[in-house]
This record gives structure tokens, C-alpha cells and sequence, in this order.
């Protein structure tokens, strides 16, 4: 790295600082705008650093009777969205095990389908799933996003927790079962324990993945209490200030981000997982 | 006659097995299979919203109305354009970045914080944030480049179809980049370096060896990655429905829009319908096909799939 000249520092410093701006700016300017007075936002000038500090865009946007709903939103947003995670982890577990460890027909030939559906259009399944939810007045209510996300995100959860199991060492197993343990105890008190770094990871994504998730609210809710968050960003974006607009993003964005940096080593894990395949 | 206690005593694994996947195959098949199957009946029918029932059979008139309609070819053409246009950008600018943050600077890892960041992006905000970055009064866009002069007056960035559509990829090649960036930084990581220092010794420069040896080595992982790529692209709703709800003049109507319109605007779930079909069939010949072609070539003429 020393003896490198000084035109290769200068290149790759160059684009350093460009890809930092194009990636980073955006979020910049988002959280810019949602800290400044609505005139400071609409005035002409160019400012790349806050003149003035203000919190009210994030208080008018939480007042529970705000048209866009973002309290509401989140609120409902955090019970949907911990109810898939749960929800699609009691349906993967027993899944995945059998499908790492456990030899059956057709076993392959799930997986292959598994992997497939998920890239699928959802659209597809949104029309008739629409028609069966009002045809039994199930549409409106947080049944009616939980059981939808988690049927969208089993096939990634299925294939998360799997990868773990597949990479717990055999003998471990083997010894439990030699002293008798039967499957669904070798399942509860070996394997539960010791992929809790995949359960984890399993749980994070399917809370990511609900709580990002925009067409399946747009379409089986209407009624405004029953809003998520991402619909309720939406709905801000009807209204004209700005302000309030960038404020209800944020909101969206914060409990993604925490997750994000928090988790960070387990979520890279689950990418880099894959990429080895 | 078969023995039935010692079948299932014989097969216990096995039953055993096949009952703890059924859960999950049980909601499988209710979320995916049975709404594809009903999905494929009603795209060859009228379905009557009030009385939600099939009203009668129309054969392929769907269809046939689909393939004469202008505005459905061009949905499905913008479609193709918007995928590829996606996949390409966000393949070659996440190569850069990774080629960038493989070499060795000070703040590199925070550098590479920061790409990862759009990555936690939900693509709602991810509308949201590019609509105010191009917004016509308010955006940073307009107002640096009336400041540099290189607009005379502001422009309304989403009014003109063609802008729109780009404004939109840009919102996605933004929010994908992160993801391809990690994985093409794996795969450079696990490069061997040998090959280039051998190719170094030989008299090859820079760009021989980034033609003939990077890019040849770094394809398998690009391949597989560009196309989930163009499937995500083909599957981009949010940041439409934020930034232009398909328009000005529908320019901005991709063919999964076009099914949201069909369905839950104009109440045509028949149509609807069969142009979902059509946007599967894009995705299978994508996706699934190279899928299995893998899986049946893996299992008839390879021999490390199994371990």
C-alpha cells in the first residue's frame, strides 16, 4: 500500500468520495429535510447542514389523528410483523430439520419448489387470496396480513434455518441417538438449542421482510386503523408537507436500520451462506 | 397383503419426515399453488366482483384482448427494458464498488457501512426519498442544477414518461446495488491471487488481466445474481406506486402494475389474471428454467451435488 503512486491514491480517493456521496447523500437530504422548518425546505438555497433543529414533523406525524396513521401504523406494524416471525419459524424449524438431515422422496424436488416460489410474481397469489378473504369478511384484520407474509416468507425461512442445520456436526446427533433420544426430542433439546444464531437470523428477516412488505396491505386493508406503516408513509406522501412526508420515512426506516446494525454479523452470515452454494 | 404395522414400522423415518414438511407444505400449497390454479381458471374467464363467482368461460378473449392491446405490449416491452436496465446498472456499479472497497484505504470500512446501507432501505421510503430528491420544487436535484446553470428553470422530473421510468430505476439500482456489492466482495475475496501475480510475471496489464482473467473468473457468481436481479426488477410495485402510480400516460406502467391496475382499479380480475400468467411465464423462462436445468444436469452428469 506504500508504495503505491500517488495518481492510484488519488483514483481510488476520487471514488471513494463519490460512491460515499451517492449512496449516503439521499439518506442525508432525507433526514435533512425532516429536522427543518417547512420554509428553510422550500427556500431555494442549497444547505448541506441544518440551520435550524426541529422535532415537530415527527410530533405532528405521531398524533394519533394524523391523516397518514403512522402511530397506529407502526403499532400495528410491530404486532404483524413479530406474529410472522413466530408464526413462519414454528412452521419452518420442523421443516427445515427434515429436509437438511432426514432422507424421504421427493425431497429435492421440495426444495427446487421452494426456492422457486419465492422468486415468483406475488401478484399472482394476491387476486384469488383477495377474492377468498372477502368472500369470508376476512379482509381488514391482522389475520389477514400475518398468514399471507408468512406463506411469502416460509420458502427464505425454510431455506435460512436449513442452512444452519447443515452446518451443525453430525455426531452430536448421532450420539443422542445412540443413547435413545427419539426425533422430536433430538429436535427440541439438541438441534433447538444449538442453531439459536439461525433462529435469530430467521426471525430478523421475516421482521424485515413483513414490515417493508407494501402490496399485501394495499390491497387486504382499507380501514385506516388497521394501517401499516409502510401504507401510512404512503399515505403522507397524498398530503403536500414535505416535512411530515421525510419524518413519517424516517419512522419507517428507523426499526429496519436498528435491526440492521444491530444484527449485522448474523445477517451477513445468512448472505454469505448463500453465496457459496 | 401388506403388513401395515411393519411398514410403518420400516418407514418411520421417513413418514416422520414427510410429516414435520407438511405444515409448511400445507400453507405452501394454499398460498401458492392453489391461488396459481385458480389464478389460471379465472384468466380464461369473467369473474363477477359482487357475486364473486365465475360469471361464464371466455376461452383465450383474455388473452386475445391482452396481445391486441397496445398499451399491454407496451407495459410488457417497458417491462423487459426496466428489468435489464436494472440489472445491468446495478451489476456493473456494485462490480466497481466492490472492486474499490477490495483495495486497501483509510475509512474503507466505514465506506462500506454506508453501501450497505439502501440496503435497509424499505422501497416505500426508498420512493419516497428519490420522489423529494426530484421533487419540482423542493428537489436537490433541480436546485443544483439551476445553481451550476445547467437548467434554466426547474423541470418537473416525473411529467415526461421516459424521465419517470429512469427516475424509478434509479430508486431501484439504488436500493439493489448493496446486495450485489456484498456478493461480488465475497467472491473477490475468495479469488486466488496467484493467477493474477502469474498473469502479472507473464507481461499482462491491467486491462488484459481484468478482461481475460477478473471478468471470466467473477461470471458464475454475476450470472445467477443478475437474474434474481431482473426478477426483483420485474417485480417492482412500491416505488411506482409512490413515485408515479404507472403514469404520466401510463409510461411508467410495468406489467406487474398493469396487473395491480387490471385487478384493483378497473375490478377485471380476468384479465388481471392473464396477464399475471404471461408475467410468470417471463419470470419461469428467467428463473426456473435455469434452475432446473442445473438441478437435471447436476443429477444425471455431475457428481458433486450430493455430497
Amino acid at each position: 500500500m506504500k508504495n503505491k503512486s500517488f495518481s492510484y491514491n488519488l483514483i481510488i480517493y476520487f471514488f471513494a468520495i463519490l460512491v460515499f456521496l451517492t449512496m449516503f447523500f439521499p439518506l442525508y437530504g432525507l433526514i435533512l429535510t425532516s429536522i427543518q422548518p417547512e420554509n428553510v425546505i422550500r427556500s431555494k438555497n442549497i444547505t448541506f447542514f441544518p440551520s435550524s433543529i426541529v422535532l415537530y414533523h415527527f410530533k405532528e406525524v405521531l398524533n394519533p389523528n394524523h391523516i397518514s396513521q403512522i402511530y397506529e401504523g407502526m403499532r400495528n406494524s410491530f404486532i404483524v410483523s413479530i406474529l410472522t416471525g413466530i408464526l413462519s419459524i414454528l412452521l419452518a424449524f420442523p421443516a427445515a430439520y427434515s429436509l437438511s438431515r432426514l432422507k424421504f422422496p421427493g425431497k429435492n424436488l421440495i426444495l427446487i419448489s421452494m426456492i422457486s416460489v419465492y422468486f415468483l410474481p406475488t401478484i399472482l397469489f394476491i387476486i384469488p387470496m383477495f377474492i377468498f378473504l372477502v368472500s369470508y369478511n376476512l379482509d381488514d384484520t391482522i389475520l389477514s396480513l400475518v398468514v399471507p407474509y408468512t406463506a411469502f416468507i416460509l420458502p427464505f425461512v425454510v431455506w435460512i434455518l436449513k442452512t444452519f442445520i447443515d452446518r451443525l456436526p453430525l455426531e452430536v446427533e448421532e450420539a443422542a441417538k445412540i443413547d435413545g433420544c427419539s426425533t422430536i426430542q433430538l429436535l427440541l433439546k439438541i438441534v433447538l438449542p444449538l442453531i439459536r444464531p439461525g433462529l435469530l437470523s430467521a426471525f430478523i428477516f421475516a421482521f424485515i421482510l413483513s414490515w417493508v412488505e407494501f402490496l399485501t396491505p394495499l390491497i387486504f386493508t382499507n380501514n385506516l386503523k388497521m394501517s401499516t406503516v409502510a401504507l401510512g408513509l404512503f399515505r403522507s406522501t397524498v398530503d403536500i408537507k414535505i416535512g411530515q412526508q421525510a419524518a413519517a420515512a424516517i419512522l419507517t426506516l428507523i426499526p429496519v436500520t436498528i435491526l440492521m446494525v444491530v444484527f449485522q454479523r448474523y445477517i451477513t452470515q445468512v448472505i454469505f451462506s448463500g453465496a457459496d452454494k | 397383503m401388506i403388513n401395515s404395522k411393519s411398514f410403518f414400522y420400516k418407514n418411520k423415518e421417513k413418514i416422520l419426515a414427510f410429516l414435520m414438511v407438511l405444515p409448511s407444505l400445507f400453507v405452501i400449497f394454499f398460498t401458492y399453488l392453489y391461488p396459481a390454479i385458480f389464478t389460471f381458471i379465472i384468466s380464461f374467464a369473467e369473474f363477477d366482483l359482487i357475486r364473486l363467482s365465475i360469471k361464464k368461460f371466455v376461452g383465450f378473449k383474455n388473452f386475445n384482448y391482452l396481445f391486441s392491446s397496445y398499451f399491454f405490449q407496451g407495459s410488457v416491452i417497458r417491462t423487459i427494458y426496466f428489468g435489464l436496465l436494472i440489472c445491468f446498472s446495478t451489476a456493473i456499479i456494485s462490480f466497481l464498488i466492490s472492486l474499490l472497497l477490495n483495495e486497501n484505504f483509510y475509512g474503507k470500512t466505514f465506506l462500506r457501512v454506508v453501501v450497505v446501507l439502501p440496503w435497509a432501505v424499505p422501497s416505500v421510503v426508498s420512493g419516497v426519498l428519490w420522489g423529494q430528491m426530484f421533487h419540482a420544487d423542493i428537489g436537490f436535484l433541480n436546485a443544483l442544477l439551476f445553481k451550476i446553470g445547467l437548467i434554466q428553470e426547474y423541470k418537473i422530473w416525473l411529467a415526461e414518461p421516459l424521465t419517470a421510468l429512469h427516475v424509478i430505476a434509479i430508486s431501484e439500482i439504488w436500493k439493489a446495488t448493496p446486495f450485489m456489492t456484498l456478493f461480488f466482495l465475497a467472491g473477490l475475496q475468495s479469488l486466488p491471487t496467484d493467477t493474477f501475480e502469474a498473469a502479472s510475471v507473464d507481461g499482462a496489464n491491467l486491462f488484459q488481466r481484468t478482461y481475460h482473467i477478473l471478468i471470466p473468473l467473477m461470471l458464475p457468481i454475476a450470472i445467477p445474481l443478475m437474474l434474481v436481479q431482473f426478477v426483483l426488477a420485474m417485480k417492482a410495485f412500491d416505488t411506482i406506486f409512490v413515485l408515479t402510480r404507472g403514469g404520466p400516460g401510463g409510461g411508467t406502467t410495468t406489467l406487474n402494475y398493469f396487473i395491480y391496475q387490471e385487478a384493483f382499479e378497473t375490478f377485471n380480475l380476468g384479465r388481471a389474471s392473464a396477464a399475471a400468467y404471461v408475467l410468470l411465464i417471463i419470470t419461469f423462462a428467467v428463473v426456473v428454467v435455469p434452475i432446473l436445468t442445473r438441478f437435471i444436469f447436476n443429477r444425471y452428469w455431475g457428481n458433486n451435488y450430493e455430497k
